[in-house]
C-alpha cells in the first residue's frame, strides 16, 4: 500500500513540492526581503569596480590629475569595504535562515516517523527512512542557503551587464551581447550531454561497488570454485566501462570548457575591434572601451552557474518530494477524540472473538477468544506461525485488529490512550535492543525521573547485577548495539532490569527464555519468578519449563486456541500438548 | 615520497601522458599571458591615436590566435592529465580486486566488506585527485605564479609589481592558516552529521522498544539535541567561511586600489604607458588562482598519500593459502580417498581449538556423514578440505598425498562444497548453476536443477532460467537457494561433494528426493553430507558424531544405534517431532 502510495505523489507537479517547501521559509519572510535587497546592493558594487577602474584609465589619459584619482581610488575603497561587509550580512542571514529551516524540518519528520504505526516500519527498511531523515534534508540545506538567493543573484548580475552596458554605449552594446544567445544555447547543451554523460558514470560506478560488494563478500564462493581468473576479467570489463565513462566525462568538459573560452576571446575580438573604432572615431573614451572588455568577460560565468544552480534545484526537488511522501504517511493507530486515561491498571485481559490479518484476508488469528484474570499467568505454545506472537502484539495495540475486541480492565482498547495502556505492559522480547550507551541508560532509556539507584534495586532484583558488577564500568559500562560484548542472555537479563524499572502492571513475555546457557538460565528462571509477582504474566515459549507453572496453558495451532488448561490438565488430555512435552523431557 | 613507491611503476607507465600535459600546461599559461600585453597594445596605439584600424585588426587576430592556441592546450592537458589519472585509477583498481581475490578467508574474516569497499570508493577518489587535478593546480601554484610575476615585472615595473604583489601574498597565507581551520571545522560538522545518522539508525531500529516504552516524545527531545548540534556544527563553519571567502575579493581590490594609486602615478608621469596600466589590472586577476591553487595543492596531496598508505596496506597483505614449493604440479585430478590424521586445528593463534585430534578415513565412492550440535567443528572440517585454511602437514591426506602437495586450484576444482550460507551472484539462474564448471551447457544445467529438484521453481518464474537472482532481481526463498547450490555443485560433477548443511531449508519429501538423485549421480565418487537431521544421512557408509571439536561417536547407523549413545538420542528426539508435525 505504502508503495503505491509514494509513486502516487512522485507524480504530483514539481510546483506544488516547491510552493511546500516556502511554506517553510515563510516565517523568515523579513529575512529573505534583507537578502534580497543585500544582493541588488551587492551586485550593483560589484558592477560599479571595472567602471571605477575606465574612470581612472580616462583619468590618465584625459586630465592627468593625481589628485582625481586619488578620490577615485577612495571611492574604490568605499565599495570594497560595502561589498564585504554586505557580502559576509548576506551569506550569514541565508545560512542562518536555511540551517534553521533544516532543523525545523529534520525535527518534524523524526517526530512524524515515530508517531507512525509499527506496521510503516514492517514494510520501510530502516535504510530508506536514515537517508531520508539525514541526507535527504541535508539535500534542502544548500537549496534555501544558497542556490536560490544566488540563482536570483546571477539574474540581477546579467541584468544590470546588460543595462550598464547600454548606458553607455547602445551599439557596443548590441555587439558585446551577440555571442549571448549562442552561449545559453550551448551551456544548455552542455547540460544535457554532462547530466547524461554523469549518469552513465553514476551508474557505472554502482555496477563497479555493487559487483565489489557483492564479491568481497563472497570471495569464499569465488575460491572455493577456483573462479578466481573468470572473476577478474569480469571485474576488468565492469572497470574499464567505468573507465571509459568517466573518461567521456572529462572529454566532454575538456571539449566543452575550451569552447565557451574561445567564445570569450572572440566576444573580447568584437568589442575591441568595434570598440577601438568608435575611440578612435571618438564616440567612447578608452575607459568605456576597458569597462566593456571587462564586463564582456563577466558573462559568462553567471550563466554557467546557473546551468549549475538549477540541476542543483531540480535535485533537492527530488530529496523534497521524498521526504514529503513520508510526512504525508499516516499513523494507521490513533487515539479516539476523547480516549480514556488511566494510569493504574488491575491487569485484567480479554480477547472476544478476535480475527487478525497483517494483510488482507490472511488471517493470523481467527475467532480467539480467552480471559486472562488480573495477576494471572497465561502462556501459549504451538508451531511457528500459529500465531502466538501475533496476540502479544495485538495487547499494545500495535495493530488493530479487524473483528471482535480486546479489552484490558474491561474497556476496549482502542478507547484507552494508546500511551497509558503501552505504558501498563512491559515487553520483554527474544532478540533485546542495547542502545549505544551505558549499562545505566540501557535500564532508564530516556526517563530522567529512574534515579540511579532505581535502576541499581531494579538489576540485583532480577539477578543483573551478577554480570554488572563483574563489568570494569559497572554501570556505566559502555555497550553497543551490535558490538557482543553482552551474551544473549546477559541482555535478558538487562531487558528484565528495564522492565522492572518501569512497573508495568502486565508482562508480556516473548520467547524470552530461548538461546540461554544453562547457568544463566538458571538466575533467568529466578528472576522471571519475581518479575511476574502481582502482574498478569502473558508469555509464549518454546520451552515447557518455562511455561508449566503457568496458571493457564493455550495450545495454538493455525491461528486458532485447540487446547486450554493447566499442565497437568493438558498432560491429561494427552493432545497436542502431551506430544510437545514428551519431545522436550527426552 | 617513500609512500609513492606503489604509484611508481604506474606513473612511469604512464609518464608520457604526464610529460606531454605538463607542457601543454605551460603553453597555455605561456600564451594566456600575451593577452594582456596585446589588450594593452591596443590600449596604447588608441591612446597615443599611431595605430590605424588595420594594426588594431591585426592585434586582434592575434589575440585570436593565442585563443585558439589556449583552447586547444587547455582540451590537451584534460585529455592527458585527467585521462592519465583516471587510467591509473583503472589499473589501480583492477590489481587491487586481483590481490583480494588471492587473499584468505582469515583476511575477509578480519576485515569488513565495507570498508574494504571504502578503499575502492574514497581512498581511490583521493589517489586519483592527487595523481589528476592536483598536477594541475601545483603546476598554476609555482609555475604560473613565476611566469605572471616575471611577465609583470619585465614588462611593466619591479617596484609597482612589489607593492601589488605583496597583498596578493595574503590569500596564500590565509589560504594554507584557513584552510585548516575550515578544514578542522568541516571535519568537526560531518562528525555531528554522522553521529545525527547513528542516533538516527538506532532510533529506528529499536523502535519497537521505544514503542513498547512509550519513549517517542523523550526519543524526540533527545534528538533535538543531536538536531541542534548539527545546526550549530555547520553555522560555526558558515560563520568563517562567510567572514574569508568575500576576503579574497577585499584583497584583489586592495592590490587594485595599490596599482590605481602607485600605478596611475608611474602613469602620469610616464614611467609605464596606459596600456601596461591596462596589463597589469589584468595580471593582477590571473594571479587569484594560483594564490589559491597553493593550499588546494597541499590539501589534495595530503589526502592523497593518507589514502595511498591504506591501499599499500591491503596491498603488503600476504596471502596464506597458495602453492608453495612442495606442491606436485604433476596432479591434475583427485580420485577421491580422504584420510584426516590426527588433525587438531584453531582459527587463530588465541582462539581455543577448534578441532582436536580428529581421524578418520573415507575411501573413494563412499558417503561420510557428520552430525553434531552447532559450533562442533563439523563445517571446519569442510573448509579444511577445500583448503580455506591452511592445516599442519601431514594431517590431512587426498589420495594418500598431503593436501600442502596438491595445486590449490586442482583441489578445489575436483571438491564440489556446498556451504551452509548459500551464496548466489546477482546474475541469471543459469549462469548462477553454472558458475563452478568449465561450460555452462543449458541441458547440462536443466539436468543439475532437476536433481537438485529445482527446475520447477525456475520454470516458474516468467523468464525461466534466464531469470536474474538477487538485488535487482526476485528474491529466491531460503530453500530456492539451497537446492540452487546444490545444483551447482551437482553441475560440477567433481570426485568429491561436500553438502554442508545444505538441506536444512527443504522439506523432508524434497530432501528425499535429491539423496535419491545424488546415490545415482554418486556412484563410484565420494560424498561427504553434514546434516542436523539423521533422516538426511541414515544411509551413509560412515557417520562421524561431532561435540566439541571430537569426534565422540563414530560408525554406521546401525553400529550407532546399538551405543545407545548421542546419535541414539539425537535419532529418538527427532522420530518425536516427526510425530508431532505429522498431527
Amino acid at each position: 500500500m505504502a508503495k503505491r502510495e509514494e509513486s502516487y505523489y512522485g507524480r504530483q507537479l514539481n510546483t506544488n513540492v516547491f510552493r511546500r517547501l516556502m511554506t517553510y521559509a515563510r516565517p523568515y519572510w523579513l529575512w529573505i526581503l534583507a537578502a534580497i535587497l543585500l544582493v541588488l546592493f551587492l551586485t550593483t558594487l560589484e558592477l560599479y569596480k571595472p567602471v571605477l577602474e575606465g574612470y581612472v584609465i580616462d583619468e590618465i589619459v584625459t586630465n592627468r590629475s593625481f589628485s582625481k584619482i586619488k578620490g577615485i581610488a577612495l571611492r574604490y575603497i568605499f565599495v570594497l569595504t560595502g561589498f564585504y561587509l554586505s557580502n559576509i550580512l548576506q551569506t550569514m542571514i541565508l545560512q542562518y535562515m536555511g540551517q534553521n529551516i533544516i532543523y525545523n524540518i529534520r525535527q518534524e519528520l523524526y517526530q512524524h516517523v515515530h508517531s507512525l504505526s509499527l506496521r510503516f516500519f514492517d514494510i520501510t527498511p530502516v535504510g530508506k527512512l536514515v537517508t531520508r531523515i539525514t541526507n535527504d534534508v541535508e539535500a534542502l540545506n544548500e537549496m534555501y542557503s544558497t542556490i536560490i538567493i544566488k540563482l536570483f543573484r546571477n539574474l540581477v548580475k546579467i541584468i544590470g551587464l546588460v543595462i550598464v552596458m547600454f548606458y553607455h554605449n547602445v551599439r557596443l552594446a548590441v555587439y558585446s551581447i551577440t555571442l549571448l544567445p549562442l552561449i545559453i544555447v550551448l551551456t544548455i547543451i552542455f547540460r544535457k550531454i554532462s547530466r547524461a554523460t554523469y549518469r552513465i558514470a553514476r551508474t557505472k560506478l554502482t555496477t563497479v561497488n555493487t559487483f565489489l560488494s557483492e564479491h568481497i563478500s563472497g570471495m569464499k564462493f569465488i575460491q572455493i570454485f577456483a573462479k578466481e581468473k573468470e572473476k577478474y576479467q569480469e571485474f576488468e570489463t565492469k572497470s574499464k566501462d567505468l573507465y571509459k565513462a568517466n573518461f567521456r566525462e572529462i572529454m566532454v568538459f575538456a571539449i566543452f570548457r575550451p569552447i565557451i573560452y574561445f567564445l570569450s576571446v572572440v566576444a573580447l575580438a568584437i568589442v575591441l575591434d568595434l570598440g577601438s573604432y568608435l575611440v578612435i572615431e571618438g564616440g567612447i573614451t578608452i575607459g568605456i572601451l576597458y569597462i566593456f572588455v571587462n564586463y564582456v568577460n563577466s558573462f559568462f560565468q553567471p550563466i554557467q552557474e546557473m546551468a549549475e544552480q538549477l540541476g542543483v534545484l531540480q535535485s533537492a526537488m527530488a530529496s523534497a518530494e521524498k521526504i514529503f511522501s513520508i510526512m504525508d504517511e499516516e499513523p494507521l493507530i490513533t487515539n479516539k477524540p476523547n480516549p480514556v486515561r488511566r494510569t493504574k491498571f488491575e491487569g485484567k485481559i480479554e480477547f472476544e472473538n478476535v480475527w487478525f490479518a497483517y494483510e488482507d484476508d490472511n488471517w493470523i488469528l481467527k475467532d480467539v477468544s480467552f480471559t486472562i484474570e488480573p495477576g494471572m499467568s497465561a502462556a501459549f505454545v504451538g508451531a511457528t506461525g500459529a500465531g502466538k506472537s501475533s496476540i502479544l502484539n495485538l495487547i499494545g495495540r500495535y495493530y488493530d485488529i479487524q473483528k471482535g475486541s480486546i479489552k484490558i480492565d474491561d474497556i476496549d482498547i482502542r478507547d484507552l490512550h494508546t500511551d497509558d495502556l503501552r505504558r501498563a505492559i512491559g515487553q520483554v522480547q527474544q532478540d533485546v535492543f542495547i542502545f549505544t550507551g551505558d549499562i545505566k541508560t540501557n535500564i532508564r532509556l530516556f526517563n530522567k525521573s529512574i534515579t540511579d539507584k532505581e535502576i541499581e534495586e531494579a538489576a540485583s532484583y532480577v539477578n543483573a547485577n551478577s554480570f554488572i558488577d563483574k563489568l570494569p564500568g559497572k554501570y556505566d559500562e559502555p555497550v553497543m548495539e551490535r558490538g557482543a560484548t553482552l551474551s544473549s542472555g546477559e541482555r535478558q537479563l538487562l531487558s528484565f532490569a528495564r522492565t522492572l524499572a518501569y512497573n508495568p502492571s502486565i508482562l508480556v513475555l516473548d520467547e524470552a527464555t530461548a538461546n540461554i546457557d544453562t547457568e544463566t538460565e538458571k538466575l533467568i528462571q529466578d528472576a522471571l519468578g519475581k518479575l511476574m509477582q502481582g502482574r498478569t504474566t502473558i508469555m509464549v515459549a518454546h520451552r515447557l519449563s518455562t511455561i508449566q507453572h503457568a496458571d493457564k496453558i493455550f495450545v495454538m495451532h493455525k491461528g486458532k486456541i485447540i487446547e486450554s488448561g493447566t499442565h497437568q490438565d493438558l498432560l491429561k488430555l494427552d493432545g497436542m500438548y502431551k506430544k510437545l512435552y514428551d519431545l522436550q523431557v527426552q | 615520497m617513500k609512500n609513492k613507491s606503489i604509484l611508481k611503476p604506474y606513473i612511469i607507465k604512464h609518464k608520457w601522458k604526464y610529460i606531454f600535459g605538463v607542457i601543454t600546461l605551460f603553453v597555455v599559461d605561456f600564451a594566456n599571458l600575451y593577452v594582456p600585453e596585446f589588450t594593452g597594445k591596443i590600449t596604447d596605439g588608441l591612446d597615443s591615436g599611431a595605430m590605424t584600424m588595420d594594426n588594431i585588426r591585426l592585434l586582434i587576430i592575434q589575440i585570436l590566435i593565442l585563443g585558439t592556441i589556449i583552447a586547444i592546450g587547455r582540451f590537451l592537458w584534460r585529455y592527458f592529465i585527467f585521462g592519465g589519472s583516471r587510467l591509473i585509477e583503472y589499473e589501480l583498481r583492477n590489481d587491487l580486486f586481483n590481490h583480494l581475490e588471492g587473499l584468505s578467508a582469515n583476511f575477509f574474516n578480519k576485515n569488513k566488506t565495507g570498508d574494504l569497499m571504502a578503499h575502492f570508493t574514497n581512498d581511490f577518489n583521493a589517489i586519483r585527485m592527487a595523481i589528476g587535478p592536483a598536477v594541475v593546480t601545483t603546476f598554476d601554484a609555482t609555475i604560473l605564479t613565476t611566469m605572471v610575476i616575471i611577465k609583470m615585472i619585465s614588462h611593466v615595473n619591479l617596484q609597482l609589481t612589489i607593492v601589488a604583489v605583496i597583498p596578493m601574498l595574503l590569500i596564500l597565507i590565509g589560504g594554507i592558516f584557513f584552510g585548516k581551520e575550515i578544514e578542522k571545522r568541516f571535519k568537526e560538522k560531518q562528525e555531528a552529521f554522522s553521529n545525527l545518522t547513528d542516533e538516527v539508525q538506532e532510533s529506528i531500529s529499536g523502535i519497537r522498544v521505544i514503542k513498547g516504552f512509550v519513549q517517542e516524545s523523550k526519543d524526540v527531545e533527545k534528538f533535538s539535541k543531536s538536531n541542534l548540534r548539527n545546526k550549530e556544527k555547520n553555522i560555526r563553519v558558515v560563520r568563517l567561511t562567510a567572514l574569508v571567502l568575500p576576503l579574497i575579493d577585499v584583497i584583489i581590490g586592495v592590490s587594485i586600489v595599490v596599482t590605481i594609486l602607485y600605478g596611475g602615478r608611474l602613469a602620469l608621469s610616464n614611467q609605464i604607458t596606459i596600456g601596461e596600466f591596462v596589463a597589469f589590472t589584468q595580471y593582477i586577476f590571473m594571479l587569484v588562482w594560483p594564490m589559491i591553487a597553493v593550499g588546494e595543492s597541499i590539501n589534495l596531496f595530503s589526502q592523497g598519500i593518507a589514502s595511498l598508505k591504506r591501499i599499500e596496506k591491503i596491498l603488503d597483505v600476504q596471502a596464506e593459502v597458495y602453492d608453495d614449493e612442495n606442491v606436485d604440479t604433476t596432479v591434475e585430478r583427485l580420485e577421491g580417498d580422504i584420510e584426516f590424521r590426527n588433525l587438531t586445528f584453531k582459527y587463530n593463534e588465541n582462539l581455543p581449538n577448534s578441532l582436536t585430534d580428529i581421524s578418520f578415513k573415507v575411501k573413494r565412492g563412499q558417503t561420510l556423514a557428520i552430525v553434531g550440535p552447532t559450533g562442533s567443528g563439523k563445517s571446519t572440517i569442510a573448509s579444511l578440505l577445500v583448503r580455506l585454511y591452511n592445516t599442519e602437514p601431514g594431517t590431512i591426506f587426498l589420495d594418500n598425498r598431503d593436501i600442502r602437495e596438491i595445486p590449490l586450484k586442482v583441489l578445489r576444482e575436483n571438491i564440489a562444497f556446498v556451504p551452509q550460507e548459500s551464496f548466489m551472484f546477482s546474475d541469471t539462474i543459469a549462469n548462477n548453476i553454472a558458475f563452478g564448471s568449465d561450460n555452462n551447457d543449458i541441458e547440462k544445467i536443466k539436468k543439475a536443477a532437476k536433481d537438485a529438484s529445482v527446475h520447477n521453481n525456475i520454470m516458474d518464474f516468467p523468464l525461466g532460467y534466464e531469470t536474474i537472482v538477487g538485488e535487482r532481481g526476485v528474491t529466491l526463498s531460503g530453500g530456492q537457494k539451497q537446492r540452487c547450490s546444490i545444483a551447482r555443485a551437482l553441475m560440477k560433477d567433481a570426485p568429491i561433494l561436500i553438502l554442508d548443511d545444505s538441506l536444512s531449508a527443504v522439506d523432508t519429501d524434497t530432501e528425499e528426493i535429491i539423496l535419491s538423485n545424488l546415490k545415482k549421480n554418486r556412484q563410484g565418487k565420494t560424498t561427504i553430507i553434514i546434516a542436523h537431521r539423521i533422516s538426511t544421512i541414515q544411509n551413509s557408509d560412515l557417520i562421524i558424531v561431532m561435540e566439541e571439536g571430537k569426534i565422540k561417536e563414530s560408525g554406521s547407523h546401525d553400529e550407532l544405534l546399538e551405543q545407545r549413545g548421542i546419535y541414539w538420542k539425537i535419532y529418538n528426539r527427532q522420530q518425536l517431532e516427526k510425530q508431532i508435525g505429522a498431527s
